[in-house]
């Protein structure tokens, strides 16, 4: 952040470099991904078909996005609760809204995920912030209080979607991740942006410097919250009904996908679009295993050690370009 | 009077959390108290504590570790594979742990060398431990475990005179063991000068790559040791058999009194914390409550119990 860089004759070469520190190693590997998945299966990755992947890759996306603004707090900061929060509100939605009360109009619908998201959201960041539990704790009691909700309200699969959201499940859910990311550039235009960056990267300064600490923090939760809402309502529209076994599942991956995209987990560093382009490339590498037709073994193999390469390599970036400030 | 740091308060806040939560079931229960309801919460206990025991080292020096649920898993289903290949147990005890420590190792080295986030680090290298595994037994897991091993674990079985298992008797000696070294050695002593302190704890001349590459081996080593453990007590092997593990382990350690910041902590606390986890879900059960149930309230005692005694200081006081 305070780098201070000496104004050096505009050569190509320091252009590039500075692109590199900027967004860092996922954009090399999506590039590398991306061809990889054209070549091995030109069909599938056509531009026609763009849209539909947009929608399989949507729900992912959205789980690391949310991931992120807890992170960036820093100290610990982290919601481990983002994946069963979406199921959760995938049961709500399609078991109580649309089925038990017959609801299907988006505007009582996006509102409610939304809205539920951003009350757990509430319930995180009192916990993490205010009784000051450790986020990874106070989040995994929510973690084990959602699926537990879930799985009681929805013992087994079940339900449809409206049509609108099963529409949103295919080349529109361009249309949700849009939302989410206007909504983060409407954040980075205020104050509360600087504050959160200052906050994760040394809170005891900020503290000093007048920055309600406490406060930040707690945002960051709601705003998590609020984007898990919407990432709930991507992964309803992919899934096409209620399922109390997906949701969970996105928590570890979409961790691993923030951490891909150069977000550092001690908090103050790191971008929504770097999450974005690490969970395209979990998806990516996912896509292009599946096509070998490899046993999902190999497929856990595989994803476990890209997943470790991409982070040493990442780390090895940022020492050769001097940017090795403490990861941790 | 006997005068208590804030650390031993919270040691002795779980015990009594837990002796609470025992009676309450005992009233509450028919049988509860009852000679093989205890056993069997002994064995449950112990063996949550062994599994934790990496978790409480690895926290104190900082950092955490995902990888213990895969590699319990790794250690049961290989321990059960190379036996019922005739392989002599002991042996495959050997074999099964040094591979344990090596990963444990690669774990520490990674995280500390790169300053990469373990809980990043932990869970690739857990993932691909745990997907190399399934590929060699095809995802079916064979082969079986010795007759001793069985009667060491078995809620059955009985120490001389004593009603209870070998497994809890050598828990306790493990236990007072592990206390020693933390307390009365040069390792422990280093563990809680870097977890407190990663940038002066150099400067005292601690190596922080070695004490993460021995910390985070140690660590793998007793997940194995957990995951050699089960495989007596439930007889045959199972890939999934540590994933409630995941979860269970922090939480022990947190409830026991140890900061996930690092540099304060003790094993006495863990244990506290893993009869604690192991009391709520007999007595959850005991009550007739859904399993998913029982995870929510998990849930709901663990914040309630972390944010009676287990909160962290406000930014303000630390400056």
């Amino acid at each position: 952040m305070t780098d201070i860089i000496t104004p050096p004759p505009p050569s190509t070469r320091t252009v590039l470099i500075e692109v590199w520190r900027r967004v860092g190693f996922a954009p090399v590997l999506f590039i590398l991904l991306l061809a990889i998945n054209i070549a091995i299966n030109p069909a599938r990755f056509a531009p026609a078909a763009w849209g539909t992947l947009i929608g399989l890759a949507a729900p992912l996306i959205g789980a690391a996005l949310a991931s992120t603004p807890a992170i960036l707090g820093g100290r610990g900061g982290i919601d481990i609760s983002v994946g069963p929060l979406m199921g959760f509100i995938n049961a709500v939605v399609v078991l109580v809204l649309v089925q038990r009360m017959g609801v299907d109009s988006p505007f009582i619908i996006v509102p409610v995920a939304i809205g539920l998201g951003m009350l757990v959201g509430v319930i995180n960041g009192f916990l993490a912030t205010i009784l000051r539990i450790q986020p990874i704790v106070a989040t995994l009691g929510t973690y084990l209080i959602l699926i537990g909700t879930t799985l009681t309200i929805l013992p087994a699969p079940t339900g449809t979607v409206p049509d609108w959201l099963r529409a949103l499940g295919g080349p529109l859910s361009i249309l949700p991740l849009g939302a989410v990311f206007l909504v983060w550039i409407g954040i980075r235009r205020l104050p509360y942006y600087d504050h959160l960056m200052a906050v994760g990267s040394d809170d005891r300064a900020a503290y000093t410097a007048s920055i309600p600490v406490t406060l930040v923090r707690f945002v960051s939760y709601v705003i998590t919250g609020g984007f898990a809402g919407v990432a709930a309502l991507m992964m309803t529209a992919l899934i096409g009904s209620a399922d109390p076994s997906i949701g969970p599942t996105y928590t570890l991956i979409a961790i691993s996908a923030v951490a891909l995209g150069g977000v550092s987990l001690a908090g103050g560093r790191g971008r929504l679009l770097g999450a974005a382009i690490g969970a395209i490339d979990i998806f990516l590498l996912q896509s292009a295993l599946t096509y070998f037709n490899l046993s999902t073994f190999v497929l856990q193999i595989a994803y476990g050690a890209v997943l470790v390469i991409a982070i040493v390599l990442t780390a090895l970036q940022d020492k050769l370009l001097g940017r090795a400030r403490g990861a941790r | 009077m006997l005068r208590l740091s804030s650390d031993q308060w919270r040691v002795l806040g779980s015990l009594l959390v837990a002796v609470g939560l025992h009676l309450t079931g005992t009233i509450l229960i028919p049988g509860y108290s009852s000679e093989f309801s205890i056993r069997a919460m002994l064995v449950l206990a112990s063996l949550l504590a062994i599994a934790s025991i990496g978790q409480t080292l690895v926290v104190i020096i900082g950092g955490i570790d995902l990888s213990i649920p895969f590699l319990i898993g790794f250690a049961n289903v290989v321990a059960a594979q190379l036996y019922g290949d005739g392989v002599d147990f002991v042996l495959v005890c050997l074999i099964v742990v040094s591979l344990a420590g090596l990963i444990g190792a690669l774990n520490g080295a990674i995280s500390s060398i790169l300053g990469l986030h373990p809980l990043i680090v932990t869970l690739g290298i857990g993932t691909i431990v745990q997907g190399s595994v399934l590929l060699w037994t095809g995802g079916f897991p064979s082969g079986s475990a010795p007759g001793a091993l069985s009667e060491f674990v078995s809620i059955g079985g009985s120490a001389g005179p004593v009603p209870v298992p070998w497994l809890v008797p050598a828990f306790v000696v493990l236990a007072a063991l592990l206390a020693v070294v933390l307390s009365r050695t040069a390792y422990g002593r280093r563990l809680f000068a870097l977890g407190s302190n990663p940038r002066a704890a150099p400067l005292a001349l601690i190596n922080p790559v070695g004490m993460w590459v021995i910390t985070f081996a140690v660590s793998a080593i007793f997940a194995a040791i957990t995951g050699i453990l089960l495989l007596g007590f439930t007889g045959s092997a199972y890939g999934e058999v540590g994933q409630p593990y995941l979860f269970q382990t922090i939480a022990a350690v947190v409830i026991g009194g140890t900061a996930l910041v690092g540099g304060r902590g003790s094993y006495f606390g863990t244990v506290a914390g893993a009869l604690v986890l192991t009391e709520i879900n007999t007595l959850l059960i005991g009550l007739g409550l859904q399993p998913s149930l029982v995870q929510a309230v998990l849930g709901v005692v663990i914040v309630g119990l972390v944010s009676f005694y287990g909160r962290d200081p406000h930014v303000r006081t630390t400056i």
